[in-house]
């Protein structure tokens, strides 16, 4: 991991209301900016692609200094080889979808051939079918996936994702990430995105920094940061869930098991949906506050899911509190939200052993299924 | 009939033609810069354009006399040597351009205008510099608006009169194009003539103008 090239930003950019002023260096192989609409996020990536001439300050990646406004250096975007997707994929009207993938100039002796990297990559995003195909005739999906493939076909040192999902409709969006997180697992460029969006965000990335008004208030880890009692209120309008990794299992009376972790003992999930086959990737994701907490396991209940769990951390927040709670090896730890009395009445504390109580129905799974849209 | 209006139309073709060819290039660079970068005196550089439009054709034409006569700044004694153009068709050639500029850059500016300035921006971070993505994106994106600007340029140049008579003169078969046969064969009271050369210009500007019309609107409707 430490390979990685790394990124060092320390920008000033003027905007409409606010100066955007952040600073940040990351090897992470994928970091993530979250915040409200109209935060900077996107004059941040823009920024950083080269495309914002009145930013100042420093900009370097891998040892190439791309901005240095005090020592007057400033590298053309056409010499940064980022791969930027943009929101609306901004495709190239005047090209078909083959046309907008081998858009790129490429410089000489950069990885393997056009033609194989362009095999690789619809291979990768399912663009095989549409690399004919005027990109007037494409759906929001199709779009949005050619507009990531020309930019992975480009060769980039580095993708600049701005939330390449948000134009589209919700499912859609779920339908979309595993494409995301295939590109994350199988090449290994580092990403910058941004999203508002807390599911993409603890689905992709490794740390995540929050951007509000132009300033960092929060980084680190993306669950971790997302229920810090300063963002959360922010990930919770945005539809805050708990995203688990897991695998699909048998269907047993109409409920279908997900096992998570990676230990010996995979703990076992029953959710109500699941079409895919048994053993592939969902990711499953659980409202924190759909979630109930019981000391002893609770009998006559009609809920599906009684795990038991260790109580890792209590954080206030506006009048609750978020528990935080480890399933078992390998599975992320889960946040539940509880009233203000519930921890003193229950006696929470770090290190108890509790019972989190799960509805197979609050269970969501975003699973990889190839695209209709 | 028609062999001998066939020069006139053949002269007055090439006239436009020449013109539309020398005055494409300028007039495209200039529509792009005035639809893409901000910089002092763009608005006078716009009106100044423009003007042909609104002026008079023969005063044009009387500035591009001065211009161009012998005591001229682009005249014999300016230069030290004659550029042989006024009276010839290579006068007509410049009245004609002179009045399509603003058709010409107009058209360009507008077509340049609609075409979202974040797709060059995309074709930059793509690995290609300012030239190479003007040719290589802003240019084929703009093919379309450029070739109907032409064609209005050229119908324009095909109809000039008044700046084309008063730099070339009206002389039949040297500098006698359609426009100014038609002024001479009224003049002359030859009904006949002019009718014939009416209807020669009514089909060549209908045909031209139809093509402007037939490329110019509707950006989904292709392909």
């Amino acid at each position: 991991m430490s390979d990685l090239p790394a990124l060092e930003v320390d920008l000033r950019l003027p905007l409409d209301r606010f100066e955007l002023a952040v600073g940040f260096a990351s090897r992470r192989p994928v970091t993530g900016i979250f915040g409200p609409s109209g935060a900077g996020k996107s004059s941040l990536l823009e920024a950083i692609a080269g495309l914002r001439p009145a930013a100042r300050g420093v900009v370097r990646f891998g040892g190439d200094t791309w901005l240095d406004s005090a020592a007057g250096r400033r590298r053309p975007p056409e010499r940064r080889r980022v791969g930027y997707v943009p929101q609306d994929g901004l495709l190239f009207p005047h090209l078909d979808v083959r046309g907008n993938l081998l858009a790129a100039r490429r410089p000489r002796g950069s990885g393997p051939p056009r033609e194989e990297t362009l095999a690789t990559v619809a291979r990768l995003l399912e663009l095989t079918p549409l690399l004919g195909r005027s990109v007037d005739t494409l759906s929001g999906g199709e779009r949005q996936r050619v507009a990531l493939g020309r930019a992975l076909c480009s060769a980039p040192r580095l993708l600049l994702l701005d939330e390449p999902l948000a134009a589209l409709d919700l499912p859609l969006r779920r339908r979309l990430l595993p494409f995301l997180r295939r590109v994350r697992a199988e090449l290994t460029v580092p990403m910058l995105f941004v999203s508002h969006d807390p599911i993409e965000a603890q689905a992709l990335g490794d740390e995540l920094i929050v951007l509000r008004e132009g300033r960092a208030i929060a980084r680190g880890e993306p669950q971790r940061v997302l229920t810090d009692p300063e963002v959360f209120p922010l990930a919770e309008a945005e539809g805050f869930e708990n995203v688990l990794v897991g695998r699909l299992a048998g269907t047993a009376e109409g409920l279908r098991t997900v096992l998570l972790g990676s230990g010996a003992e995979p703990v076992e999930l029953r959710t109500v949906a699941g079409r895919g086959p048994a053993g592939s990737e969902v990711l499953v994701g659980i409202p924190a506050h759909e979630i109930l907490i019981a000391r002893e396991p609770p009998r006559g209940l009609s809920a599906r899911n009684v795990l038991p769990a260790e109580v890792v951390e209590l954080r206030a927040v506006a009048g609750r509190w978020l528990v935080t709670a480890a399933l078992g090896p390998g599975v992320a730890p889960v946040v539940v939200e509880v009233a203000e009395m519930t921890p003193r009445e229950l006696g929470l504390g770090p290190g108890e052993r509790v019972y989190l109580v799960i509805k197979a129905t609050s269970c969501r799974l975003y699973e990889g299924a190839a695209p209709a849209g | 009939m028609m062999p001998e209006l066939l020069p006139v139309l053949l002269l007055t073709l090439k006239v436009a033609a020449t013109a539309t060819a020398l005055v494409v290039v300028p007039a495209t660079l200039l529509g792009y810069a005035l639809a893409r970068y901000r910089f002092p005196g763009r608005r006078v550089l716009s009106a100044l354009v423009g003007l042909p439009l609104v002026l008079p054709p023969t005063a044009v034409g009387f500035l591009l006399l001065r211009l161009l006569a012998v005591d001229g700044p682009l005249g014999r004694e300016a230069l030290g040597f004659d550029l042989g153009v006024l009276l010839t068709w290579k006068a007509a050639v410049v009245a004609a351009g002179a009045m399509s500029i603003p058709l010409v850059a107009r058209t360009a500016r507008v077509t340049f205008e609609a075409i979202d300035p974040r797709l060059e921006a995309m074709a930059r971070t793509l690995g290609h510099g300012r030239v190479a993505t003007f040719c290589r994106f802003t240019l084929p994106l703009a093919a379309r608006g450029l070739t109907a600007g032409a064609i209005l340029g050229f119908t324009r140049a095909l109809g000039e009169f008044g700046a084309t008579v008063t730099v070339a003169g009206n002389i039949p078969g040297r500098t006698q194009t359609l426009a100014s046969a038609i002024f001479a064969a009224q003049q002359v009271g030859d009904a006949a003539r002019a009718g014939r050369l009416m209807l020669i210009a009514l089909v060549v500007g209908f045909v031209a103008i139809l093509g402007a019309e037939l490329l110019a609107p509707d950006r989904e409707g292709r392909r």
